[in-house]
């Protein structure tokens, strides 16, 4: 999976590419867990060239929420695919993350 | 849409990057059928969720291990079974997931089930699990569903 990050006025980007599934997660966690350690807490994931997502990115994308938040930030996705977006709701995640609808209202949502 | 008795099989090893492939085999597998994208989606989802538990579970997280998935057409179903070979379900140690609890793991089986219209398991054979997966097809009237 290809992952970039980039800074947006203080708030750090994640734009994956690809399918979140049990073999990329542990490459996602592992960007999201080496930001989160540099103090980078205010953080957007860019799910817009994500067209799959299982079980397993979704664990990730919580661990690093609760991780983020216990650490003052937070997790904001941003973007997401309707097919993606269903799996939150199954899963009644949409309702506990904070889902924006572009990235600009993400990073905005910030402050 | 209906192809009656035809069935296509694909045999991957419990490593997670064959999940992709898996993937594209199913998909090409539905497209042939006239399955629409959104059913596509969700039976690529519900197989791979399977087979990641067979990895994860059945098989300990060790590579190299057989998984079978076949893909069986009747007039107004499909038909997906996955068969693992490693350690076998034991529904009495699964525990549906709390997920008002905000839960990193353990919903696999959960979702694989929101996305077909039948969902079973049988474990007796010698090793493993036979996972059945029903998806009924665009316009199959519910009494030809089996009860």
């Amino acid at each position: 999976m290809e992952i970039q990050v980039t800074e947006t006025k203080g708030v750090t980007v994640v734009v994956p590419t690809g399918d979140l599934d049990m073999e990329a997660a542990d490459q996602i966690r592992r960007t999201l867990t080496e930001l989160i350690d540099k103090g980078q807490l205010k953080l957007v994931m860019d799910l817009g060239s994500v067209g799959y997502i299982d079980s397993s990115g979704l664990g990730t994308l919580v661990a690093a929420m609760k991780q983020a938040r216990a650490a003052g930030g937070n997790l904001k996705l941003c973007a997401l695919q309707d097919d993606v977006r269903s799996i939150f709701e199954m899963t009644r995640l949409i309702k506990v993350m904070a889902v924006h609808a572009t990235r600009q209202e993400a990073v905005a949502s910030w402050g | 849409m209906t192809d009656g008795g035809s069935e296509g099989t694909f045999v991957l090893t419990s490593e997670p990057q064959h999940l992709a492939r898996l993937r594209d085999w199913l998909r090409e597998e539905l497209t042939r059928h006239e399955v629409d994208g959104r059913e596509q989606f969700g039976l690529q989802v519900a197989v791979g969720e399977i087979c990641s538990n067979s990895i994860k579970h059945a098989y300990a997280g060790l590579g190299g291990k057989p998984i079978h998935v076949s893909v069986r057409w009747g007039e107004d179903r499909v038909v997906i079974e996955v068969r693992d070979f490693g350690r076998k379900f034991d529904p009495e140690l699964y525990r549906p997931p709390d997920l008002e609890a905000l839960p990193e793991g353990g919903v696999g089986l959960h979702i694989a089930k929101q996305f077909v219209d039948e969902f079973s398991f049988d474990v007796t054979q010698e090793q493993g699990t036979r996972w059945i997966l029903v998806k009924y097809l665009p316009g199959a009237e519910p009494k030809s569903r089996t009860p």
